[in-house]
């Protein structure tokens, strides 16, 4: 793998009084034609024994030419007589280098002025510092991508224990839409971790929120790969196939039997499970549905007071009486209890210490999670849910919430990733460390706005989670846009192009302008990496991820129409058990209330009985009277007014 | 080298010093001035001929030469002189970029052997190449520093006729040599058939009266009849003709003026319109900072940057003070 060729001298180091080397800083010369450009890295060797490696931050041509006055002057002002100059004027190749490593570190001394190479395998390691990681026992390199420059290519590794922690940890990527550089690099680089994450660091999942179109809709099927792309797989040492383990999750759509989601063509639709959530799933995380205003101290201990002293468990109040409340329809009958039963006792606007007024509040937000969450939130019947304690090492979970009200996303994440740091925190997820990718960031942690439930959360992964194992890979177009401390907490962070306005904000201020400049101009397929290790921003190049990108996805599995609400229980029920024939549902759901059919087939996908058919009917069969309509309990009415006040 | 022979000198006793005369940084650029006579082989007298539009030049090498010399020492009142002279030829390729083809570099002593005491003397030729300057009266160091700059400049110009003979043998079929000065002083130099000399200076007058009056003052784009130079500093028998590149009017008399020293032959009156108008082609790139750049051309130019740079650099005037620089 270590090239060992040595090539010649492509430069030398330059000093003068306005532009000294400096132990950090140095300018160095080639020849017109070179190879090299911004970001290569070049080796400067004085004798035997000291070594500097530097990275191309900037360079310049000049000749020598006093003022352009001259050469208009030797033209006679005709441009096209410049151009048949029958001498070319001297000129230069000057570049400035940033220093990544000096070998021996100590003492720390201006670079001397010597010869300059370009980097091979060896030198590249030796720069980046990647020989501490990648040679031992216990090798921690994550393959990231390829180093080019002037012919050489070199793997660059990121460090396990500071991407995944617990050294550092989580990783930010930035760049503009609609280059796929974002979702491809993280694609392939979950596909290194899977590959390279080392044994002796445990099992590894990653929790994949899909917020835009079919992006992550594909995970399992295999992409177009080029002869380039291949052979960078093999250069990398990764393998070029799509996910083994991916699990798809995704909220019904409105009518709560067709899937919410653009992966829901015939041959997949198959592997994508409903993601539906009940009340108690909903009320832990009830601070993500209010809103600002929302949030006093009333409503956060009315919610308390439901969580501890109501929710699935027995509930007998001297005036609202007995409730066992399990689901948004039987809070909704204790709600409607304890109204009635204050309006017909006249017993005042107090109820257990709960001013009525703050009762309404909180009912009217729950309640209305099921109208806003439709498909996602049940207000009746059994969740199904994420495999909570049975995560599978190197799996993939997409959650596909994009096509979900914004309430529901911020909903789905509080409550996924909270659920995630539980596990971790108990050792009982499955795995011991797990990458949860979110796309947007910088609209759930913005730089500005306020304080939301999911932002405290992101704010929380990112300072605490790399103790857990809890990683955060976020990604956005505008990093200056989301909160410093998430950006900041993330050990390595990935550019892809950016926008010149974006790269004009103060956060880039560290990067020289030819740096910028090819920031801004980065092709498909070539990002700039930090990461801890490395001293400064390095440029790898990466291959298209080995999955089916969304786009094309869409077109090779064309989403399929929502389904007659008894053709769609049917299929659903199908797939549990082929041999339940679709007539055979349609008569049994023939002429039943939606919302029973829904009841029955959540339960049976949850129990998931031998006999499918068999248990659907009995469900199906059990709650197939609708409630009686309830009475509602009117205040009686005032008697006739009169003038007669006595 | 320079500093262990210095260090010689010192132990023996001489007082160092650090003078860097005026005009020892460069070749002595001036032809010495005396008359010679021409003979007008173009014209029946001396004409000037418009030269038609600059030409694409051909394959071609240029040649020139630099001398840089200081004061190291002081034997009593006797200057000892460190001198350096380089020259080389860069030829010109496809791509229009000057490579050197061709280097050659020599450092030595120049003193007066006679007046050096004994011990002096001795470290002197024990660890240099030493020019003795014989003949010379005790004096003040101002004749001395004088002979000095004549031998300093004929070792220059030795140098530099040695690297043009081996340069017109490494030439290829169509390829030309042009010289920063005289062609005359060589014989293999003056006979080549594609040998140019580009003289900028003019100590040497080879016409009087309304001849002169031509000569120089040459519009921009013209050039003279073609003449043999006989006598003066010339020791060949060569062709010549003045050219003036840019136009003088409002500057100087000689502002832009070149003579051309060619191959003493029938051919090269024929070839004096084609070569001009390629000399002319020249002008471009100007070569500018160079105060000369009115009649330096680019490449000569080019040579004598690259000798500068690989110079050794303790010839450069000492700053004002002798406290170090600070600072920018």
């Amino acid at each position: 793998m270590i090239d060992k060729s040595r090539p010649a001298p492509i430069g030398r180091v330059v000093a003068t009084e306005l532009k000294p080397a400096t132990p950090h800083q140095f300018h160095f010369w080639t020849a017109v034609e070179t190879s090299i450009g911004i970001g290569a890295i070049v080796k400067v060797e004085e004798g035997v024994g000291r070594v500097v490696y530097g990275v191309v931050t900037d360079g310049f041509a000049y000749s020598d030419l006093q003022t352009p006055l001259h050469d208009v002057v030797g033209a006679e002002g005709d441009p096209v007589r410049a151009a048949e100059s029958p001498t070319v004027r001297q000129e230069i190749r000057l570049w400035t280098a940033a220093v990544l490593r000096q070998v021996p570190e100590e003492p720390l001394q201006p670079v001397p002025l010597a010869r300059v190479f370009v980097a091979t395998d060896a030198d590249v390691a030796q720069a980046l510092r990647m020989d501490t990681y990648l040679t031992g026992a216990q090798p921690t390199g994550i393959p990231v991508g390829l180093y080019t420059s002037g012919g050489l290519e070199a793997p660059v590794y990121l460090d396990a224990d500071f991407l995944l922690g617990p050294e550092a940890a989580h990783l930010n990527l930035s760049g503009v839409s609609g280059l796929a550089t974002k979702t491809s690099a993280v694609e392939f680089l979950l596909a290194s971790i899977f590959e390279h994450f080392p044994k002796h660091k445990g099992r590894v999942a990653a929790v994949c929120f899909n917020v835009k179109g079919p992006d992550l809709c594909f995970l399992d099927q295999p992409g177009a790969l080029t002869d380039e792309d291949l052979r960078r797989y093999e250069r990398l040492g990764v393998a070029p196939r799509p996910f083994e383990r991916v699990r798809y999750f995704a909220p019904y759509k409105g009518d709560g039997v067709n899937l919410n989601t653009l992966r829901t063509h015939p041959d997949l639709v198959g592997d994508v499970e409903p993601l539906v959530w009940g009340l108690a799933e909903v009320l832990d995380f009830a601070e993500v549905l209010l809103n600002r205003d929302d949030i006093d101290a009333k409503a956060d201990a009315f919610i308390d007071f439901l969580a501890d002293r109501v929710l699935n468990r027995e509930f007998d109040d001297p005036l609202a009486g007995r409730h066992r409340v399990e689901t948004f329809a039987d809070l909704d009958r204790l709600f409607r209890s304890i109204f009635d039963a204050l309006e017909l006792s006249g017993r005042g606007d107090m109820w257990r210490t709960h001013h009525v007024a703050t009762i309404r509040k909180v009912r009217n937000r729950l309640s209305n999670v099921s109208t806003r969450c439709k498909g996602l939130v049940t207000d009746d019947g059994p969740a199904s849910d994420l495999p909570w304690g049975r995560f599978e090492d190197r799996a993939v979970y997409v959650v596909d919430i994009a096509n979900v009200d914004p309430l529901g996303q911020d909903l789905v994440f509080a409550r996924v990733v909270s659920r995630l740091r539980e596990g971790l925190e108990r050792r009982e997820l499955g795995v011991d460390a797990v990458v949860v990718f979110v796309d947007e960031l910088n609209k759930y942690a913005p730089a500005d706005g306020p304080d939301t439930y999911v932002k405290k959360m992101l704010l929380d992964i990112s300072e605490r989670g790399r103790y857990l194992g809890l990683v955060l890979f976020g990604a956005e177009q505008f990093r200056s846009q989301v909160h410093r401390r998430v950006v900041g907490n993330a050990g390595s962070q990935i550019y892809g192009r950016m926008d010149m306005d974006e790269l004009a904000t103060p956060a880039y201020q560290v990067l020289s302008p030819a740096t910028k400049i090819k920031l801004a101009t980065l092709p498909v397929g070539e990002l700039m990496v930090r990461h801890p290790h490395f001293t400064q921003p390095i440029f790898v190049r990466f291959p298209r991820p080995p999955v089916l990108r969304g786009r094309d996805g869409v077109e090779r599995f064309a989403p399929a129409a929502d389904l007659p609400f008894a053709e769609a229980v049917a299929r659903q029920l199908w797939r549990l058990d082929r041999a339940v024939r679709p007539n055979t549902v349609r008569d049994l759901v023939d002429g039943r209330d939606e919302q029973d059919v829904r009841r029955a087939l959540a339960e049976t996908r949850r129990r998931r009985p031998d006999d499918v058919l068999a248990y659907f009917r009995k469900v199906l069969g059990s709650r197939v009277a609708p409630d009686a309509a309830r009475e509602r309990a009117a205040v009686p009415p005032l008697g006739a007014i009169t003038d007669e006040p006595y | 080298m320079a500093r262990a022979w210095i260090e010689a000198l010192l132990a023996a006793g001489v007082t160092p010093a650090t003078f860097v005369p005026d005009a020892s940084q460069g070749r002595f650029d001036q032809e010495p001035v005396e008359r010679a006579a021409a003979d007008v082989l173009e014209d029946a007298e001396l004409a000037t001929h418009a030269v038609s539009g600059a030409a694409g030049p051909p394959p071609a090498a240029f040649l020139d030469g630099i001398q840089q010399w200081r004061v190291v020492g002081y034997d009593g009142v006797v200057p000892i002189v460190r001198a350096y002279v380089a020259a080389a030829v860069r030829r010109r390729g496809v791509d229009k970029r000057l490579r050197t083809a061709l280097e050659a570099a020599r450092e030595f002593a120049v003193a007066p052997l006679a007046a050096l005491g004994g011990e002096q003397r001795a470290a002197l030729e024990a660890h240099i190449d030493v020019v003795d300057l014989p003949d010379l009266a005790p004096s003040q160091p101002g004749p001395v520093l004088e002979a000095a700059r004549r031998a300093v400049d004929g070792a220059r110009q030795t140098l530099e006729r040695a690297l043009a003979e081996r340069a017109l043998r490494l030439l290829g079929e169509r390829e030309w040599l042009i010289v920063d000065g005289l062609l005359s002083v060589s014989g293999k130099l003056a006979a080549h058939p594609r040998a140019l000399g580009v003289i900028k200076s003019f100590g040497t007058q080879f016409f009087e009266g309304e001849a002169l009056r031509r000569a120089l003052t040459l519009a921009m784009g013209q050039r003279t009849s073609v003449f043999r130079a006989r006598g003066g500093h010339a020791r060949n028998d060569v062709y010549s003709w003045y050219l003036r590149l840019w136009p003088w009017e409002g500057n100087d008399l000689l502002y832009g003026l070149l003579r051309i020293e060619a191959r003493a032959a029938e051919e090269t009156i024929a070839a004096a319109g084609g070569v001009s108008s390629w000399l002319l082609g020249e002008r471009a790139p100007v070569s500018t900072p160079d105060a000369r750049w009115d009649r330096l051309l680019y490449p000569i130019h080019d040579v004598e940057t690259y000798l500068r740079s690989r110079a050794p650099r303790d010839f450069l005037p000492a700053s004002g003070s002798r406290l170090p620089r600070t600072g920018t």
